[in-house]
């Protein structure tokens, strides 16, 4: 974690009110991993006051720019995308805990709702890189919507749902996860908190559904890892990013917090975004 | 799964936005735009380029004497010096430990912190306004015991105090905590959140009746020798008597205020946005409201004000220290800037430099009237 200027380099609108900015920010390029967010310091010049949390969309170490994608939903957001080239953000970063990829995972797939392609898109990068081969399901309201395909690699299998049958399969992305949750080795997801839900629980049931056994200790018990650990997550088939309203990001104000299994509140700045699916209580509510 | 095939968007909709985007782009750019949004920018690059402030007052005076005893009667709290960082937006202290040289601080207010675990209200709990934010963490802590066994050893390390921060339902609560925490080393002090917004039971009702607040005082007084602050609503109608129960139930300082209760409306507009509804406003957006309470209390009680609520630069530490605070605490703005309670040590010392001064002492008081008089009492009436 560290406070750092990031000097825009580009700045595009890539969908409506969708916009990709490139930051030269050679700390954060480097040091970064996919799942994880910076905290954006936006002009107070009309009282904004918090900075705003979000995915490292891409990150390029080589030539130190990461980027950020992001919707304009409100000021903040807006005054970034007025920002021009050569002037600087203050980033505080990286902030949470990073996707956990099992070193043996041949197939991933990665679930994106709408602006939650933010959220994994850094993991197609780095899961191409560590040559697995990726599926993208992206689910959004129209064509109009959707992440085009040619800001993905090449390598990427990329299929489309939206609600109104503009693109794509009809209907929602949850749909088309039954062709593919066969094949996969571990799955992650961003998006609307509903999707996330119906994907854990289509997660929990996967077992039992395509009737394959338990892997891991021949006579169970023996070492567990606690949970939320790194090496537990791993083992974990589906795994969310979360999003919250933040306010500190570094786990003092405890303002952005989801309800896990424990029955501890977790908060997403910190044990967060990234969380086993598991972890979360779904029907909590919170 | 042999063959990767894919599925591409209608290049119609690639092109599209791609041609969109060339007019936005010579749109922000063109003439036909008024200066209005440039110098707007311009404006808005100056914060986010704070280092620049930061290297201009990068050597501080060592002459300026900045400390401050926040416990004069018993002398037991001395501060290096008088900014502090207030209740909630620090956690523990290490939460911010990679950015912030904490052991700068003046002292640190931890979380509040109750006698059994609390898991707090459901989200959202926080939400950006104008000039402000609304909380409604609903006092979320592990509980007396777990905090001590977890952070003291910490805080005993470091050489800036930390004033624990306390809130209960009861005073019997009150008591019980404070009890446990006397003695344990590493507590420079306690503070005494008697005014919480976001609690259903306890928390404010001590702080909005005069009676009420002397009792859980001096109580807590009685159980421990602990330096005591204790922490101010504003969300009463008039303050001063509640000042003067405190002072004279025996705290050490008073800090003032605590955030206001209010409300956000979800985007949808069709439910309030926080998960507990009410929330606390803190921020720039509640300045004004805490220097009218600084002003009044400091005016009315001899112990010492700490003031907090809204500061975001050093003009506004100078202001609440000539409404008569001898102290301050930085909240909300510390989760926008995590440097700037240091770096306000640094700009408080250069500023007194700059007015010959050796300590900020002679800047505390200097707005409040030479006598108390009728413009404190007037305007009661017609406040909520």
């Amino acid at each position: 974690m560290r406070l750092v200027p990031a000097e825009l380099v580009e700045s595009r609108q890539i969908l409506p009110g969708q916009w990709i900015q490139s930051f030269h920010a050679p700390a954060l390029a480097s040091g970064s991993r996919a799942g994880q967010f910076v905290h954006v310091r936006t002009g107070d010049y009309s009282g904004l006051l918090l900075r705003r949390p979000l995915s490292i969309n891409t990150a390029d170490p080589a030539t130190g720019v990461i980027t950020i994608h992001f919707r304009t939903v409100g000021r903040g957001t807006d005054w970034l995308t007025r920002l021009r080239p050569g002037e600087t953000l203050d980033m505080l970063g990286p902030l949470g805990r990073p996707f956990e990829v099992d070193p043996r995972s041949r197939h991933l797939l990665l679930v994106a709702g709408g602006l939650g392609i933010a959220g994994v898109r850094m993991l197609i990068d780095e899961a191409i890189r560590d040559g697995r081969q990726v599926v993208v399901l992206f689910g959004a309201a129209s064509a109009r919507d959707v992440y085009p395909s040619s800001l993905l690699p090449d390598e990427v299998e990329y299929a489309v749902a939206t609600d109104d049958g503009s693109l794509g399969h009809a209907g929602l992305v949850t749909e088309l996860v039954a062709d593919y949750e066969a094949w996969a080795d571990q799955a992650f997801a961003c998006g609307p908190k509903p999707m996330l839900a119906a994907l854990a629980t289509l997660a929990a049931g996967r077992r039992e559904r395509l009737g394959v056994a338990k892997l891991g200790r021949k006579r169970g018990g023996g070492r567990r890892d606690p949970v939320g650990s790194p090496a537990a997550r791993r083992k974990s088939f589906l795994q969310v990013a979360l999003e919250q309203n933040m306010g500190c990001a570094v786990g003092a104000c405890l303002g952005c917090v989801v309800m896990g299994v424990t029955g501890q509140p977790q908060r997403v700045c910190r044990e967060g975004p990234v969380f086993a699916a598991e972890e979360i209580a779904w029907e909590a509510g919170w | 799964m042999k063959a990767k095939k894919r599925v591409v968007t209608s290049g119609a909709s690639a092109s599209a936005s791609r041609t969109r985007r060339r007019p936005t782009v010579r749109r922000v750019t063109s003439a036909i735009v008024p200066a209005r949004p440039v110098a707007k920018r311009e404006r808005a690059a100056s914060p986010a380029g704070g280092s620049t402030v930061e290297s201009v007052v990068a050597q501080p005076p060592a002459s300026v004497d900045l400390s401050v005893d926040l416990a004069p009667r018993r002398g037991g709290l001395r501060l290096a010096n008088p900014i502090l960082v207030a209740s909630g937006t620090f956690g523990y202290g290490i939460e911010y430990g990679e950015v912030v040289d904490v052991e700068r601080l003046g002292a640190i207010c931890c979380k509040g912190t109750t006698l059994k675990p609390r898991i707090g209200n459901p989200p959202p709990r926080v939400t950006e306004t104008p000039a402000g934010m609304l909380n409604s963490i609903g006092l979320q802590n592990p509980g007396i015991d777990a905090v001590l066994e977890k952070y003291a050893p910490l805080w005993q390390r470091w050489s800036v105090p930390v004033i624990v921060n306390v809130a209960g339902e009861s005073i019997a609560d009150y008591v019980e905590v404070v009890r446990r925490l006397d003695g344990v080393p590493g507590v420079a002090g306690v503070e005494l959140n008697i005014s919480c917004p976001n609690v259903g039971k306890g928390g404010l009702q001590f702080a909005i009746d005069a009676e009420a607040a002397g009792a859980v005082t001096a109580a807590v007084r009685r159980a421990t020798g602990l330096p005591l602050l204790v922490k101010l609503s504003p969300n009463v109608a008039d303050v001063r008597p509640i000042a003067r129960a405190i002072e004279a139930a025996g705290a050490d300082a008073i800090s003032a205020i605590n955030t206001l209760s209010g409300i956000a409306v979800a985007r949808d507009r069709t439910r309030p946005l926080l998960g507990n509804v009410f929330g606390g406003l803190s921020g720039p957006a509640i300045k004004p409201v805490a220097l009218r309470i600084v002003y009044e209390v400091s005016q009315v009680v001899d112990i010492p004000v700490v003031a907090i609520g809204g500061i975001v630069e050093l003009g506004d530490v100078l202001d609440f220290l000539a409404v008569g605070a001898v102290a301050v605490q930085v909240g909300t703005a510390i989760f926008a800037d995590p440097t700037l309670p240091v770096r306000l040590v640094d700009e408080l010392a250069v500023e007194c430099a700059r007015r010959d001064l050796d300590s900020y002492r002679p800047l505390i008081g200097t707005a409040l009237p030479r006598k108390p008089g009728p413009p404190s009492v007037k305007g009661v009436e017609y406040r909520p």
